[in-house]
């Protein structure tokens, strides 16, 4: 486990899934493990509103949760499971809410648009969830969260490795998880707004297998399963709505030394009723996917080319078309250059194809220079010019009317500059500082026209830019250990074309729910296995219509934790504790209604090691 | 100079006549007693609705008026708003089932009297008030099947601040309301399926009589001749309100995919303003149109106002006739004022989506 400030900047170490290492010039944030246990009975948003600036609209506890990475929309940030974009396709966004921390062992968060690389929807930043193989040959563990409000999670856990035969051997995870949120609130409503009932039940199943052979096969599998079931004010029987949300992802990867192939299947399941759940909404998406890429080394040149290819085929009820497919193929040719001992260049080149589309041509190119690079201090310039695009969603082109199918890909420029320092001092102290001033242009920005029959049209142009710091402390002396970091992020996002009569109203407006200023705060301090820790995240006002004519007050949040880690011979136990919103702030969801206030949780995890074997 | 001294003379009498007025007979107190509220829906999903108010001669409203009085917004969409007396009624609908509501205001100060909620109140449509201390708000119900077979007239005790009864609509999702002289018209809304005009007695609050129509009937209001007009799909019906004969049918063009709406009365109720509207693959098209109660046709030919709107209203006071424009759901729309002729005077930034103006 290791132990790590948490906004340390540095290359992830999962070997292949995203090919971070052509990402010089970029800004990358690992959450070590250590933080994402913390989080381990909860939703990724709430690691991610915590440790970073992306903001999140979100409609209640347990439900709809969609993020604004960058200014940007919630069609503008890639979630890649494995390497793989999980967006729904229908909709080109992800739930967050349906995203369990306890479905990944590894999150990194990748800023700025990553399109060369990553493909579609990174205009705002791409998030990284991976798999990774256990080092255990057999470990257990049970975990149990009791929350406020009735609510609470049970996960199980098992990590498995072990050799096969002289040649081959694997490691494994399998991993179940059950939360139920029942949101019993002792009230209806905080300073008169309403609190509005709902249940979240969430669950899932998560398998890894990894398979090593010593001359350089690499085998793994990964399936993950997702439910997630949400219901509105459950107890008016006539006017309850469900939405039901299941996945199904399923991965294959095969690398032989340079060489890697990867098939996979996701299936996309949504469901909507309203009253009478006999009658359900039904919309399924299919997406058979692979890739092939092969690495090359010349020098001190790095190349990566490869291809990928997928088909979709997705039934919605609001199409016309009873099913519809698509094509859609990458070309991609990554190069790192190590120019000096100092300087790093990467251009990065990728075409895609879409059936019946044009998306743009999409370069990249990223530099970082190390302006110091001493023993116990680094300073390095990084830099970043790359294309993006997006191309649109299913609905946007098959929903019935107001579907477009001559719509086209939004594209957009990221330029970002940044530096990074690292001191270590010579009293066990470790500094991390780095700031990032970024500029992020998105055209043809598509938007549903009220003026039209809300049918949908490239109309928009979108201007974001911004300012982020972030500043991580970490001390390490005996037993003691402590650190913190601390985020800025100052964040424009506005609204450049004038399309209507009325738009004149809208242009050089902060786009909605984008906080123009957020910050977080996190800082703990631990005594052998005894740990505190405080969270704080503040956001200011976010507007709530296109002209800020009305808006959400910004808020501060505070919570506090504190465990304990028991140990004896092959068991450790953890108890955690927690108290969220600590101050009983109020504040309000998209919804107009409140969220809840201070809340209490109590986790306990019971791991079972088995001794070292060796063979 | 001159000009000066006669301004102060006059505004000194002014002012002498206000409070001579003031004390025969004392003048409601609150920031709200005359002037122009406007309805504004706001987007559905984010329980925005308000209501805005301006006073006849100003040119900027106040764009939530009962957020100011009462410290917290409606927390719904704002679906309709009508006062009598010092007594005001804003019915409001959330997205989220068992959360809609009326809100019973002071007319002058907009503070909050009572509230009136789930299950008395689902999905409020319309409110008029009738007569001992009573008034009426049409209501969907819980409609979760969207088929329109729940819908209900609430009647309202404003004595008590309670639903006293509920007369059952059971067909088509009642939706405008005319109340005249004992008697409540009762209409369903244009896609529920239901072609009853239902006619409520108010002395008893049941149902007299039923009307059918070919399409969804939607009452209008009383004439200057006392005349009930109704709207059926792109014809108006000139009733007579005691025999509940027809007294004349009116065409509105001969393209039955188009769609009237937004009927109101000009001040001396004998025009009939509207708006015509179509949709095809490139949206919403329409016009603003009118004809007289006495007219023998409707004239679609030539439009009053070559635009549409989200809601309609003549001030009975001015006779300017306020437009309702909804540039998007997720910004703040206008009020547009204009002449009897079709000739704009000004228009005003509300709040988000104006669809109805009450006039006080």
């Amino acid at each position: 486990m290791a132990q790590r400030d948490s906004v340390r900047l540095e290359p992830v170490l999962i070997k292949g899934f995203v090919p971070e290492r052509f990402m010089s010039g970029l800004k990358i944030q690992k959450v070590d493990s250590t933080t994402l246990n913390l989080f381990r009975f909860q939703n990724i948003s709430d690691v991610l509103s915590l440790y970073t600036p992306i903001a999140f609209k979100n409609y209640g506890p347990g439900q709809l949760n969609t993020a604004s990475f960058r200014g940007t929309s919630a069609n503008h940030t890639a979630v890649l499971w494995n390497g793989l974009n999980i967006n729904s396709p229908i909709l080109g966004q992800t739930d967050f809410s349906t995203i369990p921390v306890a479905g990944f062992d590894q999150l990194s968060v990748q800023y700025g648009s990553a399109a060369s690389i990553v493909g579609t929807d990174a205009v705002g930043g791409s998030i990284l969830l991976g798999s990774a193989p256990s080092s255990q040959p057999l470990q257990f563990s049970i975990g149990r969260q009791q929350e406020s409000f009735n609510n609470h999670q049970t996960q199980l856990t098992a990590r498995y490795a072990s050799a096969i035969n002289d040649q081959w051997s694997f490691s494994g995870k399998t991993n179940v998880y059950d939360g139920r949120m029942n949101n019993d609130f002792p009230y209806a409503e905080r300073n008169q707004y309403t609190v509005l009932p709902s249940t979240s039940f969430q669950r899932g199943l998560v398998q890894d297998l990894f398979f090593n052979s010593k001359n350089d096969h690499q085998i793994s599998a990964h399936v993950w399963l997702t439910r997630n079931r949400l219901t509105l004010t459950p107890e008016d029987k006539a006017g309850r709505e469900l939405t039901s949300t299941e996945a199904y992802r399923t991965m294959l990867r095969y690398n032989f030394k340079d060489f890697t192939f990867r098939t996979s299947w996701v299936r996309d399941i949504i469901d909507y009723a309203k009253g009478d759940y006999s009658q359900l909404d039904h919309a399924v998406t299919d997406k058979f996917s692979n890739r092939i890429e092969r690495d090359f080394q010349f020098n001190a040149f790095q190349i990566k080319a490869g291809g990928e290819w997928a088909h979709y085929r997705a039934q919605v009820a609001g199409y016309d078309e009873a099913s519809v497919t698509e094509n859609r193929g990458d070309l991609f040719l990554l190069t790192r250059w190590q120019a000096t001992n100092r300087t790093i260049v990467s251009v990065n080149l990728r075409q895609a194809f879409v059936t019946k589309f044009d998306p743009p041509f999409t370069p990249s190119l990223g530099a970082e220079y190390f302006l110091a690079q001493k023993e116990r201090y680094s300073l390095k310039l990084r830099g970043s010019i790359g294309r993006s695009y997006r191309v649109p969603t299913l609905n946007e082109r098959f929903w019935k009317e107001m579907g477009n199918p001559e719509i086209r890909p939004e594209t957009g420029w990221n330029k970002e500059i940044g530096l990074e320092q690292n001191i270590v001092s010579n009293l066990n102290h470790t500094f991390s500082a780095s700031v990032t001033a970024y500029h992020n242009r998105i055209k043809d920005w598509t938007y549903w026209n009220p003026g039209k029959s809300y049918h949908v049209e490239n109309l928009q142009q979108v201007l974001a830019r911004g300012i982020e710091v972030q500043t991580g402390w970490y001390h390490n002396v005996n037993h003691w250990k402590s650190g913190s970091n601390i985020g800025y992020t100052f964040n424009k996002s506005s609204q450049e074309k004038a399309y209507d009569a009325y738009s004149s109203d809208i242009i050089g407006k902060q786009l909605v729910f984008v906080p123009v200023h957020s910050g977080n705060l996190n800082a703990f301090i631990q005594y052998k296995t005894t740990r505190l820790t405080g969270q704080a995240q503040a956001i200011s006002k976010r507007f709530s219509t296109f002209d800020n004519s009305q808006f959400l007050e910004g808020y501060m949040l505070t919570n506090l934790l504190a465990e304990h880690t028991f140990a004896w011979d092959k068991i450790k136990m953890r108890l955690q504790g927690q108290i969220n919103n600590l101050a009983n702030t109020f504040y309000l969801n998209v919804r107009n209604n409140a969220m809840p206030g201070r809340s209490f949780a109590l986790s306990l995890i019971l791991i079972y090691d088995s001794p070292q074997t060796v063979k | 100079m001159k000009k000066q001294l006669f301004r102060l003379a006059a505004f000194t009498s002014l002012s002498l006549f206000a409070w001579s007025c003031n004390q025969s007979d004392p003048a409601p107190k609150g920031d709200y007693v005359q002037g122009v509220f406007v309805v504004n829906e706001g987007n559905f999903s984010q329980n925005n609705g308000a209501i805005s108010f301006f006073t006849r001669e100003q040119t900027t409203a106040q764009v939530d008026i009962f957020s100011a009085a009462n410290g917290t917004a409606l927390k719904g969409g704002a679906q309709g708003y009508a006062a009598s007396g010092e007594t005001g009624i804003i019915l409001v609908d959330n997205m989220s089932a068992g959360q809609d509501k009326v809100e019973i205001v002071n007319s002058n100060t907009f503070k909050t009297i009572a509230s009136i909620g789930a299950p008395d109140i689902e999905n409020p449509r319309e409110v008029v008030f009738g007569i001992n201390n009573k008034a009426y708000v049409s209501c969907w119900g819980s409609n979760a099947d969207q088929k329109f077979t729940t819908g209900y007239v609430a009647v309202i005790d404003l004595t008590t601040n309670k639903i006293t009864k509920r007369v059952d609509i059971a067909s088509g999702g009642p939706e405008n309301l005319v109340y005249n002289n004992g008697k409540l018209f009762v209409g369903t809304v244009s896609y529920g399926g239901g072609k009853t005009l239902s006619i409520i007695n108010t002395s008893t609050n049941a149902i007299d009589k039923t009307l059918l129509f070919e399409n969804a009937p939607n009452p209008i209001g009383i004439d200057a001749d006392e005349k009930l007009w109704v709207n059926d799909g792109i014809k108006v019906v000139k009733i007579n309100p005691d025999s509940y004969n027809a007294e004349a049918t009116l065409s509105i063009g001969s393209d039955a995919t188009k769609m009237a709406d937004k009927f109101t009365f000009s001040s001396d109720r004998r025009t009939v303003f509207f708006v015509l509207t179509y949709f095809d693959a490139a949206g919403e098209h329409g016009a603003t149109y009118k004809f007289g109660v006495s007219d023998a046709q409707v004239n679609v030919t030539t439009p009053l106002i070559k635009r549409v709107f989200t809601g309609l209203a003549v001030d009975p006071t001015q006779g300017l006739l306020y437009a309702g424009v909804t540039p998007s759901y997720a910004q703040a729309g206008y009020a547009v004022r204009y002449r009897a002729d079709g000739s704009v005077v000004d228009s005003i930034k509300v709040n988000v989506a104006p669809t109805g103006f009450f006039f006080k």
